[in-house]
C-alpha cells in the first residue's frame, strides 16, 4: 500500500469535499428511492421509510410488475434494444469495413453524410417518417425497431470505421492468398478482430434504445407496446387515481436497474467509449 | 488488395438506404414542408398549398412559441454556464490526483446512463416533493418554511436544476479527456516558475482546452434546442407556459395536445427548421470565436 502523503491530501481537501457532497447527494437520492419502493404510501408521507416498521413491502414490486404492467414495458424495451443492437450491427459493420478499406465512388460522400446525420436533431426527421410509415402501412413494434436501427446506423458505422482503419492489411492479403473470398474474410477474420469495439458500441446502442423516449412516445399507439420510459410516464400520470406511491417507486427502480447494473460492471469501458469515438477536441 | 466492386456495393447499400430513408429524405421534406400550409402530418403533397414564409410569421407571432423560445434561451445560457462550469470544476478536481478518482468519475457520470424518465421521476417525486422531499427536509432543518418547488414560480428552475444535475457528468468526461491530453511537464515547469494552482488553471489548462470547450458548447446547444423529455416529465399532461420549450410546442402542434384543436404540421416543420438553424449558427459562431484553437504542444 502506498504511503499516504498527508500534506498532499490536505491540499486536496476542498476537492474531496466537492466530490463527497455531490456523490453523497446522489447516494441519498438512490437509497431513499430504494427505501420508498419497499414502504407503504403512508410510511412515505410520514417520513418513516427507513424504519421498516411494517416490514419490507416486496408486494410493491409485484404490483408494479403485474398490475401496473411494468413486465410488459420491460419486455418491450428488452425486445426493442436487443433486436435493434443486432440489426444495426448487421447494417453498420459491413459498411464500416468497406469504407475503411477501399476508395470508391460515393464512398467519401457516404462517410460525410453519416457524420452529418449524427448531429441531425430528431425533430427534423420525425414528421416525414410519420407520414411515410402511415403510407407504407408499417406500425407498432416493427416500425419502432426499424426506426431505432436506422437511427443508430450513422453513429455505429463511424465508430466501427475508426477501428477497422487501425487493422493491418496483411490479414486480408494472407486470407486472399489462401483463397478466402472477400465476404468470408470480413466475417471470419476482420469482424472478430474488432470485437472490443463491437462490444462498446453495442453497449451504447443498448442504453440509447433502452432510454429512448421521444420516438417511443410518438409511435406507440397503445400501452401494450410502450417501452419502459413511456410506460413509467403512464404510471406516474395514473398515480393521481391509484395513489400507490410504493408501487411507483418500485417501478422506478425496475426501470433504472438494467442500465445501472450494466454500468456497475462496465463503467471503465463505457467511460472510455464516451470520449473515445467522435469526440475530438 | 483486390477491389471487389460487388462486395463494396452490397456492403454499403443497407447503410446508404438507412441514411436516405431516415435522414436525407425526411430532412429535405421537413424543410420543404415548412414553406407550405399543411394541416395534418400525414397529408399527401397534393394537399399542400404554398405558403411562403407564412409558417414562420405564424410561429414568431405566436405567444406560446415566443415563451418557449425564451425558456429555451434561459436553459441554454443559465443552464449552460452552470453546467459547463460545474463540469470543468469536477474535471479539474478528478484529475488533481485525488484518491478514488475512478469511483468519483463513474459516480458523477452515472445519471447519464440511467433512464432520464426514471431520473426525472426521482427528482420530481422525491427531491422536490412538498410533503417528504429532501429539499424541504433541509429547509426545515434550518428552521425555514416548506417551499413549493413545483409551484408555478419555481417549476422552471426546478426543472433546469435537475436537468443540470443529469448533464454535468457527460461534459466532465469531455473535459477530463482534454485535461489528460495536456503534457504534465507544462505544469511542472509552471510550478518551478512559481505559478499557483489558480494561475496554472487560467494560463495553461483553459487556453489548451479551447477546442474541447468548443465541442462542449456545440453539444450543449444541440441538447438544449432538442430539450423535450424534462418538460414532458415536469408538465406531463397540460403544457404550461412555465416549462414549455420549442419541441413541446412542435409536438402539440403536430401530434396534438390538450387545448389545441387544430393541427398544423407546416408550422411544426418551421419550428424544426428554426431550431436547426440555431444549432448551425451557434456552431459557426463558436468556430469563429475559438479560431486557431488547434494549439500544438
Amino acid at each position: 500500500m502506498k504511503k499516504i502523503n498527508w500534506k498532499k491530501e490536505a491540499r486536496l481537501l476542498p476537492g474531496y469535499l466537492i466530490m463527497f457532497i455531490w456523490v453523497l447527494f446522489t447516494a441519498v437520492m438512490l437509497f431513499w428511492i430504494l427505501g420508498a419502493s419497499l414502504s407503504t404510501s403512508r410510511e412515505i408521507f410520514s417520513g418513516n421509510i427507513f424504519k421498516f416498521e411494517t416490514g419490507f413491502h416486496w408486494e410493491n414490486y409485484a404490483t408494479a410488475w403485474n398490475v401496473q404492467n411494468v413486465s410488459v414495458f420491460f419486455a418491450n424495451s428488452l425486445l426493442y434494444s436487443v433486436i435493434s443492437c443486432v440489426g444495426v450491427l448487421a447494417i453498420a459493420a459491413p459498411a464500416a469495413y468497406v469504407l475503411s478499406r477501399w476508395q470508391f465512388t460515393g464512398g467519401k460522400t457516404l462517410r460525410i453524410g453519416l457524420v452529418i446525420a449524427m448531429s441531425v436533431p430528431v425533430i427534423m426527421v420525425i414528421m416525414p417518417i410519420y407520414s411515410l410509415s402511415v403510407q407504407w402501412g408499417i406500425k407498432g413494434r416493427v416500425l419502432l425497431v426499424i426506426l431505432y436501427i436506422m437511427l443508430r446506423v450513422p453513429y455505429t458505422t463511424i465508430y466501427l470505421l475508426d477501428f477497422f482503419s487501425t487493422l493491418s492489411r496483411t490479414y486480408e492479403e494472407a486470407a486472399y492468398l489462401d483463397g478466402c473470398s472477400g465476404p468470408n474474410t470480413f466475417l471470419r477474420i476482420m469482424l472478430p478482430l474488432v470485437q472490443p469495439a463491437i462490444i462498446t458500441v453495442t453497449i451504447f446502442n443498448f442504453m440509447s434504445v433502452w432510454n429512448e423516449f421521444f420516438m417511443a412516445l410518438i409511435f406507440t399507439s397503445s400501452e401494450s407496446m410502450a417501452p419502459v420510459g413511456v410506460g413509467l410516464l403512464n404510471i406516474i400520470n395514473s398515480m393521481k387515481y391509484t395513489g400507490n406511491y410504493g408501487g411507483m417507486f418500485a417501478a422506478v427502480i425496475i426501470v433504472f436497474l438494467p442500465t445501472f447494473l450494466l454500468y456497475i460492471f462496465m463503467s471503465e469501458k463505457i467511460i472510455a467509449g464516451v470520449t473515445g469515438g467522435g469526440v475530438k477536441g | 488488395m483486390r477491389k471487389n466492386k460487388a462486395m463494396i456495393f452490397w456492403f454499403c447499400l443497407p447503410a446508404l438506404l438507412s441514411l436516405v430513408i431516415m435522414f436525407v429524405y425526411p430532412v429535405t421534406r421537413t424543410v420543404i414542408m415548412s414553406f407550405f400550409q399543411v394541416e395534418s402530418v400525414t397529408a399527401t403533397t397534393a394537399d399542400w398549398s404554398f405558403y411562403g414564409l407564412g409558417n414562420y410569421t405564424k410561429i414568431f407571432g405566436s405567444a406560446s412559441f415566443m415563451t418557449s423560445m425564451r425558456n429555451m434561451l434561459l436553459i441554454w445560457i443559465v443552464g449552460g454556464v452552470i453546467t459547463l462550469a460545474l463540469a470543468m470544476l469536477m474535471a479539474v478536481v478528478v484529475t488533481s490526483g485525488i484518491r478514488g478518482k475512478k469511483f468519483f468519475r463513474a459516480a458523477i457520470y452515472m445519471p447519464n446512463i440511467i433512464s432520464a424518465v426514471a431520473l426525472a421521476t426521482m427528482w420530481i417525486q422525491y427531491i422536490f416533493n412538498y410533503d417528504y422531499g429532501l429539499l424541504n427536509e433541509i429547509v426545515q432543518l434550518f428552521g425555514g418554511d416548506k417551499v413549493k418547488w413545483l409551484g408555478t414560480d419555481l417549476k422552471f428552475w426546478a426543472m433546469t436544476g435537475s436537468f443540470i444535475f443529469g448533464s454535468v457528468g457527460y461534459y466532465m468526461l469531455i473535459y477530463i479527456s482534454g485535461i489528460e491530453g495536456i503534457p504534465q511537464d507544462l505544469y511542472e515547469a509552471a510550478t518551478i516558475d512559481g505559478a499557483g494552482k489558480g494561475r496554472q488553471f487560467f494560463d495553461i489548462t483553459l487556453p489548451l482546452l479551447k477546442g474541447v470547450i468548443k465541442t462542449s458548447i456545440t453539444f450543449w446547444s444541440i441538447n438544449t434546442t432538442t430539450f423535450f423529455l424534462w418538460t414532458k416529465m415536469f408538465s406531463p399532461i397540460d403544457t404550461e407556459s412555465s416549462t414549455i420549450v420549442p419541441v413541446i410546442y412542435l409536438y402539440d402542434m403536430v401530434f396534438g395536445g390538450k387545448g389545441i384543436t387544430t393541427r398544423d404540421a407546416g408550422a411544426g416543420a418551421a419550428v424544426g427548421v428554426v431550431l436547426t438553424l440555431i444549432i448551425i449558427a451557434v456552431y459557426l459562431v463558436t468556430e469563429q470565436l475559438f479560431k486557431g484553437s488547434d494549439l500544438e504542444y
